[in-house]
C-alpha cells in the first residue's frame, strides 16, 4: 500500500515539475552563454543584482540621504534647495546647560523624548522579559488546553500595532471599559490617559500586552530544549524547586534571555505607533519618545525640520547598531556553545 | 546498604498498562539486571523504583519501608541516567557537590568525598572541566561518581553504556563489574544488550510487554530458560527452535522427529499434547559431523569465520535455519552439505503455549 502511494506521489510531482523543467531547459542555453562570456564571479553578479538593487534603493540610498539631510538646514524638502550645515543640527541637539535638565537644552522636546524613552525602555524592557519569563514557565507546564493558552498569549503578537492602540485607547479613556469596571466595583473612576504617571504606565503596560507572547515563545522554546533528565537528575539530588529555577533553569535559559533581552531592548528604544495611536505623547509631553520627536520634527510639525529629525534618527540610528551588533555576538557565541556541548 | 521489594506493581499510562504485578525481591548488595526488548517497561520500572514516577497498583520497599509514595530525594537511592544528565553549566566537581549541597553538608566533607570518588573513577584531572570538554567515557565516569558521592542505599543505572563505542563498552562493563565488587552496593541496572546483562549480573529479571518472563541467575536462564523468549532472547547466537514431533521412543526414552523423517531419541519420557513441541538447541551444542554420523544433514548457506570460532548458517532439507558454532577455523563454505549433530545433553523442549517441558 505504501509502494502504491509512493509511486502515486513520485508520479505526481514528476507531472507538477514538468513544466518547471522545461522552463529551466529554455533559460539552459543563454545562461551557459552568458557564463562562457562573464565566468562564474560574473554569474554571481548577475544572481545577485537583482536583491542588491532593491537593498540599494530601499535601505542603503535612503540611510545616505538621511546622513546628508542631517548635515543640512532649513525647511525645503528637496536636498539640492538645502543649505549645507555641517555639524550644526548635531551641535543644536547636544547643546544644553545640563543634559539632565531639557529646560536648559535649545532642543527640549529632544531632551524630554530621549529621558522618556530611556526610563520607558528600562521599566518596559524589565517587565517585559519578567512577564515574557514566568508566561513561559507557566506554559511549560503540563496545564489542561495548553495549546490553547499558548495561542491566547501570542494572539495579540498577530493584532497591528495601531488595532492594538485602538483597543486599549477604548478601554482606558475616561468613559473606557476599565473605568465602568472600577465604578461598578463601587471605586472611584480614573483618567487613565490623561494623568501623567498612569498613563505612562499605561503604554508600557500596553506594549508589554501585545508583544510579550513573542518573547514568552522564545523563552518556552529555550524551556523545552532543556533536557528533562536534568530535571529528573536534581530531583534525584533532592534540589527543592526554587534552586532548581536559580542553578538548573536560569543558567540554561540564559542564551535565550540574553537573545530576548536584547531584542526588547532594539523595539522597547524604536517604540512608536502604538503609544503614538494611545496617547499621541501626551498628556504634554509625558509620554513623548524618541521616535515621535523624529517623526513630529520631521514631518508633522508646522516648522518642520527636516534635517534636525534626521540628525537625531542617525543618533538613535548608532545606538540601535550598537544594540543590534551586541544581539549578533550573543548568537554567535551561543551558536559555538551550542557546538561545544 | 539495601534490600528492595516489589509487591503488585503496576504502571499503566491511561488505557494502555506498561508494567503488570510485578512482583519481585533485590537482595541486599546483588547487582540486578532488568533486560528485555525495546518497550518491555524495564525503564519505566527502574523511574517507579527511583521515584521518578509513581505505580498505579502495588506497593515498594526498601529495607521493609513502603516508599511507594515517598519522593524520589528521601529514598536514599541514586540513579545514572541513559544520557548521563551532566548539568553542562556546571564543572565536574560542581556537579558532583550539587547533590551535597542540597543535603546542606559541610564543605570540608563534600571535598572529600569528591576527592575520595573522583581518585577511585580516575577522573581527578578533569575535576575543573565541564562536562561538554569530556569524551563520553569520561561523561559517563563522571555520573558514576555523582552517584557514588551521595552514598547511597542502591544504585540505579539505566542504560548506562549504551552511548559508548563497542571498545568503550567492554572496559567501562569490567570496571562497573569491579566497583560493584569494591562497594558491594546494591545496584539495579537496566540494558536491552543481553551480554551487558550475562557479564554483570548476580540475577537476570527478562521482561515482555510489563511482565517478569524469567528471574534467575545468568546460568540458570541460560541453561533452563523458563519459556520460548527467554530461550531466544538469552545468548548470543540466539538458540535455534525448530518444531518437532515427539513419540515414545525406547524404554525410558522418547523420539523426535524433524523435519517429518530425521530424528533421533533422548533420554525421559516427554508429555505433549499431540506431540507437538519445539525443540531449541544452543549453537554452541551442534556440531558438524562426518557424513552419515550426524542427526540431520543441511545444506550450508552462510559461514561467518570469527578467528577463534565458526559461525555456520545451514538450512535443512525442510526450510529449517540453523546455526551451529564450532571453535576454531572450521574448512567449510556455502553450498557444502553437512551432517549437523546434536548434543541431546543441551537440548530444551517447550509445549505449544511456549512454556518449558520437563523430561521426566
Amino acid at each position: 500500500m505504501g509502494d502504491v502511494r509512493n509511486g502515486i506521489a513520485t508520479r505526481a510531482g514528476a507531472m507538477i515539475l514538468a513544466p518547471v523543467g522545461w522552463l529551466a531547459n529554455v533559460f539552459d542555453a543563454p545562461l551557459r552563454m552568458l557564463q562562457r562570456r562573464t565566468g562564474s564571479n560574473g554569474m554571481a553578479v548577475f544572481f545577485l543584482a537583482p536583491n542588491m538593487l532593491v537593498f540599494g534603493i530601499f535601505v542603503l540610498f535612503p540611510l545616505v540621504i538621511n546622513i546628508l539631510y542631517s548635515m543640512t538646514g532649513g525647511g525645503a524638502l528637496f536636498l539640492g534647495d538645502r543649505t549645507f550645515v555641517g555639524a550644526d543640527q548635531y551641535g543644536r541637539l547636544f547643546s544644553c546647560g545640563s543634559y539632565l535638565d531639557p529646560k536648559s537644552c535649545t532642543e527640549d522636546l529632544f531632551w524630554i523624548a530621549v529621558w522618556n524613552t530611556l526610563a520607558f525602555v528600562v521599566l518596559q524592557v524589565a517587565m517585559m522579559v519578567a512577564v515574557a519569563l514566568v508566561t513561559a514557565l507557566v506554559l511549560n507546564r503540563e496545564l489542561r488546553a495548553r495549546s490553547f493558552w499558548r495561542a491566547v498569549f501570542f494572539f495579540p503578537v498577530l493584532l497591528s500595532p495601531v488595532v492594538v492602540g485602538l483597543i486599549w485607547r477604548w478601554i482606558l479613556q475616561r468613559q473606557g471599559l476599565l473605568n465602568l469596571m472600577v465604578f461598578e466595583a463601587g471605586g472611584t473612576p480614573v483618567n487613565w490617559l490623561v494623568e501623567r504617571n498612569w498613563a505612562f504606565t499605561a503604554t508600557i503596560m500596553v506594549s508589554v500586552w501585545a508583544h510579550v507572547g513573542f518573547y514568552a515563545l522564545i523563552l518556552l522554546a529555550g524551556l523545552q530544549a532543556i533536557p528533562k533528565d536534568l530535571y529528573e537528575a536534581a530531583e534525584m539530588d533532592g534540589t527543592r524547586p526554587l534552586r532548581v529555577f536559580w542553578r538548573i533553569t536560569l543558567p540554561l535559559l540564559a542564551p535565550n534571555l540574553l537573545v530576548v533581552l536584547v531584542l526588547t531592548l532594539i523595539r522597547a528604544v524604536q517604540i512608536f505607533d502604538e503609544v503614538y495611536v494611545l496617547t499621541g505623547g501626551g498628556p504634554g509631553t509625558s509620554t513623548l519618545f524618541l521616535t515621535q520627536y523624529i517623526y513630529e520634527v520631521g514631518f508633522a510639525s508646522m516648522l518642520r525640520n527636516p534635517g534636525l529629525a534626521s540628525a537625531a534618527s542617525i543618533l538613535m540610528g548608532a545606538v540601535l547598531v550598537v544594540l543590534t551588533l551586541i544581539q549578533l555576538g550573543i548568537a554567535r557565541r551561543n551558536e559555538q556553545r551550542g557546538k561545544m556541548r | 546498604m539495601s534490600q528492595i521489594t516489589l509487591t503488585d506493581v503496576s504502571r499503566a499510562f491511561g488505557k494502555i498498562g506498561v508494567l503488570h504485578d510485578i512482583n519481585l525481591d533485590i537482595l541486599d548488595g546483588e547487582l540486578i539486571v532488568f533486560v528485555g526488548p525495546s518497550g518491555c517497561g524495564k525503564s519505566t520500572l527502574l523511574r517507579l523504583i527511583a521515584g521518578l514516577d509513581r505505580p498505579t497498583g502495588g506497593a515498594i520497599a526498601i529495607d521493609g519501608k513502603d516508599v511507594t509514595t515517598v519522593p524520589a530525594a528521601d529514598r536514599g537511592l541514586a540513579m545514572v541516567f541513559q544520557s548521563y544528565a551532566l548539568y553542562p553549566h556546571m564543572s565536574v566537581r560542581q556537579n558532583l557537590a550539587f547533590g551535597l549541597e542540597n543535603a546542606r553538608m559541610a564543605r570540608a566533607e563534600i571535598d572529600a568525598r569528591i576527592a575520595e570518588a573522583a581518585r577511585m573513577l580516575e577522573i581527578a584531572p578533569y575535576l575543573d572541566r565541564r562536562p561538554g570538554q569530556l569524551s563520553g567515557g569520561q561523561r559517563q565516569r563522571v555520573a558514576i561518581g555523582r552517584a557514588i558521592v551521595r552514598n547511597p542505599t542502591a544504585f540505579l543505572l539505566d542504560e548506562p553504556l549504551s552511548n559508548l563505542d563497542a571498545e568503550l563498552r567492554i572496559s567501562t562493563r569490567a570496571e562497573l563489574a569491579a566497583l560493584h565488587e569494591r562497594l558491594s552496593a546494591t545496584m539495579v541496572y537496566v540494558t536491552h544488550d543481553q551480554i551487558e546483562a550475562m557479564t554483570l549480573a548476580d540475577r537476570i529479571v527478562v521482561l515482555r510487554a510489563g511482565r517478569i518472563e524469567q528471574i534467575g541467575t545468568p546460568l540458570e536462564l541460560y541453561n533452563h530458560p523458563a519459556n520460548l523468549f527467554v530461550a531466544g532472547f538469552i545468548g548470543a547466537p540466539r538458540m535455534n527452535l525448530l518444531p518437532v514431533k515427539v513419540a515414545a521412543g525406547g524404554t525410558g526414552r522418547s523420539s523426535l522427529t524433524l523435519d517429518g523423517s530425521a530424528g533421533f531419541e533422548i533420554d525421559g519420557i516427554v508429555s505433549a499434547t499431540n506431540g507437538d513441541v519445539t525443540l531449541g538447541l544452543r549453537p554452541h551444542h551442534i556440531s558438524l559431523a562426518d557424513a552419515g554420523k550426524g542427526d540431520i544433514a543441511a545444506r550450508v548457506a552462510l559461514v561467518e569465520a570469527l578467528g577463534s570460532e565458526t559461525i555456520v548458517h545451514t538450512r535443512t532439507s525442510g526450510g529449517q535455519t540453523m546455526l551451529a558454532v564450532v571453535a576454531g577455523q572450521y574448512p567449510v563454505a556455502s553450498g557444502d552439505t553437512v551432517d549437523l549433530k546434536f548434543d541431546t545433553s543441551h537440548l530444551h523442549l517447550f509445549d505449544d503455549t511456549g512454556v518449558r517441558i520437563a523430561v521426566s
